[in-house]
């Protein structure tokens, strides 16, 4: 029983980072259809500003809130750059763009710092555990579902119950019908990037005190399962997303801990990625549906 | 052009395609020493991947990262099969199915690599169309991308098999270029003449537009899936001479550098054809050299030693991918090969005279021929919108029935439902015997109901006279019983002859009507569903449309069902019409009829229009 | 002759090929409700997506009140005073009646988005009992209200309504033209797309006929309201 909680905290823990990446993927998807493979780039940029803070010798509490400040601006930036000149182009154009900054980012990392990884050094307190009811838990696990649930109720009320938020929601259902409320696409889509920079930054933050390393090449390895959980849950929406990512985490866990015997644990996510194949067979639009109405 | 000819014309451009490139690449190796002769190889050998790339991606327009993931399942069967015993029972003892004590002939461990990548391919392969088909492609891309990183990650961790990062060396060398030139020569005949057969014609028209494929009468799935395990074949075998002529593998061979550098390719050249993707390897090829050399420390530039750094390589392909896509996002070659460029520089004596339109036969004349379509109280809802109700309906052999009613009558949605893009709530649809309720939109198609779309959905990018073709060949094999037009006359009946040649897209609005018209009459229907066929024409253009549609009915023995809200062209056009308001059917009877009846005048022009 | 409320100049939009509308000029003076009749596909969405900046034209000019503002976004047309009904009414069904109204009032101050909240709860009783309903679940006659009272909540001179009546059963497409009326009583400047001539004509002070995307007729209500040759406008030329 105790293994069983334990696995179940551990799932929730890798869950939560790749729900809050798939969160802010969906938003962008919903209010311009882009998949955002620069999306961990985000990630990339933050984690070398945390590198060099953490060298000179900064606070976490400060790096935490420089990581989230550099996730946030990174997406509006990339936005503002890149996307803003593919919206409303074919789906085909938009991804390689994505894909394209994606490797540019990495590459000037390559190239002006280094291919190696940076170590800084991590919180250690973070790895201590407590005992709750016989079950030694990692006070890790507890901040990031601790911090994910509190995130994910903060936009939750973003979206229910602020003018923005309202607006992001009307833009996603219909981008045409809200440019005639008055909503600037601009403004609106430039919000969705910050916004979702700004989970890609909290996300950020859990990764970071964890593996304290800044790497060219980490941006698409963390995207990789958010995108994943997006499509999962059903591509474009937001509870979708954030489903698809528990349900990732927690199959990866109890993958490794129930299902491959001992010595063949590194196939984990070859395992998931078979599960995942077998999923689209049968259910091909994820979780939930989002109703594309395509007029014929 | 006829077939057999078409199909020589390409094989000879892929020939010359060889001929460019292998000549080309040992001319540069002639003039320099071994590191010249090395980067030739491998350049021929990225050619073969970029091909199976292009087979793919080109036709299908689905996005791929993961295609050189089955490169890597190629790569460790030839690397695990050819290597010898005794290097195994060193590195690799206790690996799986006893392939440790195996040794194969390389021809035949790349048979095995062909099959073991091709079993991926298909458990892959039914995610990728199924979940294409109903999110959109950009799921098929991203189910790519997590195989790419996933068989990284089992590649890595399956020690056993793969020794892990270190990878397996002592793979016997490939001596001599015989079997790059061999296989360089089949993928680039293969993947020219896959564009010209019918298979690889249907994906490129669903990759314009699916919902118009369907009603063609074209399954995407199966030309996908051929399309499929087609360019995993080939990326086998290429992976399977890129692991022999470099004698190791690892995990990292077929991963993302090599992705990038591959689909950079094939995006920068001209992801649309042969002659394009071939291009894209020459240009990035060069350009990676070229800047791995400038960034080599060998070169000095004042005021750019800033630039010229390790990995400029990296910045220029990501660079190049990220520049396409903002400003020419088909690549140096947006379409077209070489083997219709000769076409192009042909003096322009006299295009060939469009082909007689054979008259009519008087006993053709509105023979009627074939099963009556009866929809039968169908019903149907939207959310809590109730758009169709009860609506009865014949149209039988021969017959022009009329469809019209104001707008947001449910005139399209009941086509829709009829040619199966909607389902309906209540209610059945049956063409003599057979129950076409449930089926899926090309089982329609092929069960003899041709539609054209209120929108237009042409397959914008294919030449006109293409648009007809992919049409006429599903008409060929679905519907060879019936009478059919052949395709260079329905070209010239739509007055398309001089411009068939051209993307439908391209078109002047009231030609992209009547080329939709031509292209459902190449399904050889039993009936054709004409969604708004004169909207938005002039006057004398929707006089020649009435021309148009009597006559082609007439060839095909076909009925009509035409939807309009003009009723000047309804009435001149058809035998009996339905009138349709708020879901329901108000009226039926002959033009007459329906001109005097009170309750029609009604639903057009207002409630007190009549007191 | 006073500067018209709206104006539009020898207008033409094209979609890719096909040009959906030629050369068309229109004026509408303030207070004055003007309709826009025709058969499908002749241009009067194109016209008023063309208008309030969803589509751009390739040639010709829109004029608010003398000022050029051809090509403008339809964020800074409400800024100018003009709101669109679309067609379809392109209600958020995902989101409740408050939050369809609430995002409609983006561009006022909170304070004047509260108050307009209210007078739209005024004018559209129906709504205070399903204020906090998914729109997607009201019915047709309900989400038109809604779709209305959405372009209202900017409080815009100029109003612009792509076929208000569609779909609708016969009941509450007197229920939509009452309200057009109370609307043209309030002294609202209106210019209407709608396929039900003769109602619109009832309530028009002008009207502009469209065939084939280009303007073929016009006149005050009354006067086209004689015309018999309205119906062939509808029914064919050949029709008698």
């Amino acid at each position: 029983m105790t293994d069983i909680i334990q696995q179940l905290i551990d799932g929730l823990g890798r869950g939560s980072g790749y729900a809050l990446l798939a969160l802010g993927l969906a938003i962008i998807f919903g209010v311009m259809h882009l998949v955002n493979f620069a999306h961990g780039e985000v990630i990339t940029v933050s984690a070398y500003v945390s590198y060099w803070l953490a060298i000179h010798g900064t606070s976490w509490w400060l790096i935490a809130l420089a990581a989230l400040v550099t996730s946030t601006l990174a997406a509006v930036v990339i936005e503002f750059v890149a996307f803003r000149r593919v919206r409303g182009a074919e789906d085909f154009t938009m991804l390689l763009t994505s894909f394209g900054v994606a490797i540019v980012v990495r590459a000037g990392f390559s190239m002006w710092v280094s291919t190696k990884p940076r170590q800084f050094d991590k919180p250690g307190w973070i790895f201590n555990t407590v005992r709750v009811f016989g079950i030694s838990l990692e006070i890790y696990d507890l901040i990031v579902i601790g911090v994910t649930a509190v995130t994910l109720a903060a936009v939750a009320y973003l979206l229910r119950r602020t003018m923005f938020g309202v607006a992001l929601r009307a833009a996603a259902e219909d981008f045409d019908a809200a440019r005639l409320m008055g909503i600037r696409a601009n403004r609106v889509i430039s919000g969705a990037f910050a916004l979702s920079g700004l989970l890609a930054g909290v996300a950020a933050v859990m990764i970071l005190m964890r593996r304290g390393q800044a790497e060219p090449g980490m941006g698409l390895d963390i995207l990789l399962p958010g995108v994943l959980a997006a499509v999962i849950g059903g591509l474009g929406s937001l509870s979708g997303a954030v489903l698809g990512g528990f349900a990732l985490g927690l199959a990866e866990v109890m993958v490794r801990a129930w299902i491959l015997p001992e010595g063949l644990t590194g196939l984990t996510d070859g395992v998931v990625f078979a599960l995942i194949a077998v999923l689209f067979i049968f259910r091909p639009e994820g979780f939930i549906r989002v109703g594309h109405a395509e007029r014929v | 052009m006829s077939d057999q000819s078409r199909y020589l014309r390409a094989i000879a451009g892929a020939m010359v395609l060889f001929v460019l490139l292998v000549g080309g690449g040992l001319l540069y190796a002639a003039s320099g020493g071994g590191s010249r002769d090395i980067l030739v190889t491998q350049m021929l050998i990225n050619t073969i991947i970029v091909l199976g790339l292009q087979l793919f991606i080109g036709n299908t327009g689905i996005l791929s990262f993961g295609h050189t993931a089955f490169g890597t399942f190629a790569g460790y069967s030839v690397a695990v099969l050819t290597m010898p015993v005794s290097r195994k029972m060193a590195q690799i003892p206790d690996a799986p199915f006893g392939v440790a004590g195996v040794h194969l002939h390389p021809l035949v461990a790349t048979g095995v690599g062909i099959l073991v990548a091709l079993l991926v391919g298909v458990l892959v392969g039914l995610a990728l169309t199924r979940s294409g088909a109903k999110s959109g492609a950009v799921a098929a891309t991203i189910i790519t991308l997590a195989l790419l990183f996933v068989v990284h990650e089992v590649s890595l961790n399956w020690t056993d098999l793969t020794d892990g990062g270190g990878g397996l060396g002592f793979i016997p060398r490939l001596r001599g270029r015989f079997w790059i030139y061999l296989v360089l020569a089949l993928s680039l005949v293969g993947t020219r003449l896959f564009s010209e057969i019918r298979v690889g014609r249907w994906n490129k028209a669903a990759r314009e537009d699916d919902i118009a494929a369907g009603a063609v009468g074209i399954n995407l799935v199966p030309p996908q899936t051929i399309a499929l395990l087609a360019s995993v074949v080939i990326i086998a075998v290429g992976a399977s001479l890129r692991v022999q002529s470099l004698g190791s593998m690892t995990p990292v061979f077929f991963y993302f550098d090599y992705t990038l550098l591959t689909l950079a390719m094939l995006i920068v050249g001209g992801r649309k054809g042969v002659t394009g993707a071939v291009l894209g390897v020459v240009v990035i090829t060069v350009g990676n050299e070229f800047t791995r050399y400038l960034a080599g420390g060998d070169v000095n530039v004042p005021g750019l030693g800033w630039l010229l750094r390790p990995n400029l390589s990296l910045l220029f392909l990501g660079g190049a991918m990220l520049l396409f896509m903002l400003m020419r996002p088909e690549g140096i070659i947006p379409s077209g090969e070489i083997d219709q460029l000769a076409g192009r520089f042909r003096p322009r004596i006299a295009d060939d005279p469009p082909p007689t339109v054979p008259a009519i036969e008087p006993t053709e004349q509105r023979v009627p021929d074939g099963p009556a379509l009866v929809v039968h109280d169908v019903g149907v809802q939207f959310g809590g919108f109730r758009a169709l109700a009860g609506v009865d309906m014949t149209a039988r052999p021969g017959e022009i029935v009329g469809l019209i009613g104001p707008n947001g009558a449910g005139k399209t949605t009941l086509l829709n439902i009829i040619t199966g893009v909607v389902e309906p709530t209540t209610g059945s649809i049956r063409l003599g015997d057979r129950d076409l309720t449930d089926l899926p939109p090309h089982e329609i198609a092929r069960a003899g109901l041709a539609r054209t779309f209120q929108n237009l959905r042409l397959f914008g990018g294919l030449p006109v006279r293409e648009n007809v073709a992919v049409a006429a060949m599903a008409g060929e094999r679905y519907r060879g019983d019936r009478p059919r037009i052949d395709v260079d006359v329905l070209v010239a009946m739509a007055g398309l002859w001089n411009q068939r040649h051209r993307p439908a897209a391209d078109l002047d609005y009231g030609s992209q009507r009547r080329l939709e018209l031509a292209r459902a009459a190449a399904m050889s229907p039993t009936l054709l569903l004409l969604d708004e066929p004169t909207s938005g024409m002039s006057d004398e253009e929707s006089a020649v449309m009435i021309g148009h549609v009597r006559d082609t009915a007439s060839r095909l023995r076909a009925g009509v069902i035409v939807i309009d809200h003009d009723l000047h062209f309804i009435t001149n056009v058809c035998d009996r019409i339905y009138v349709l308001d708020h879901g329901r059917i108000i009226a039926e009877g002959t033009p007459a009829e329906i001109q005097r009846n009170p309750k029609v005048i009604e639903a057009y022009l207002g409630t007190r229009a009549v007191s | 002759m006073s500067t018209p409320e709206l104006e539009v100049r020898s207008l033409t939009t094209r979609y890719g090929a096909i040009r959906a509308l030629r050369d068309a000029s229109l004026t509408v003076g303030a207070g004055e409700v003007v309709f826009l009749i025709g058969p499908n596909g002749a241009g009067k969405t194109t016209l008023l997506n063309t208008v309030i900046g969803l589509l751009r034209p390739t040639s010709g000019q829109v004029l608010v009140r003398g000022e050029d503002v051809t090509g403008s976004s339809p964020d800074s047309m409400i800024t100018k005073g003009v709101a669109l009904v679309p067609e379809h009414r392109r209600i958020f069904a995902d989101l409740t009646v408050r939050e369809n109204l609430l995002v409609a009032g983006i561009t006022l101050d909170s304070a004047t988005r509260e108050r307009r909240l209210g007078e739209m709860v005024e004018l559209f009783p129906l709504f205070e009992q399903k204020w906090t309903t998914s729109a997607g679940y009201l019915s047709g006659g309900e989400a038109q209200q809604l779709a209305i009272a959405r372009a209202l909540m900017s409080d815009p001179e100029i109003l612009l309504m792509d076929e208000p009546s569609l779909g609708l059963a016969p009941t509450l497409v007197d229920l939509v033209f009452e309200l057009l009326a109370r609307l043209r009583d309030e002294g609202r400047t209106m210019l209407i797309v709608e396929q039900n001539a003769q109602r619109a004509l009832e309530i028009a002070d002008r009207a502009y006929v469209l065939r084939s995307g280009e303007i073929i007729d016009q006149g005050t209500g009354a006067e086209l309201r004689e015309r018999t040759d309205l119906v062939s406008a509808y029914f064919g030329s050949e029709q008698t």
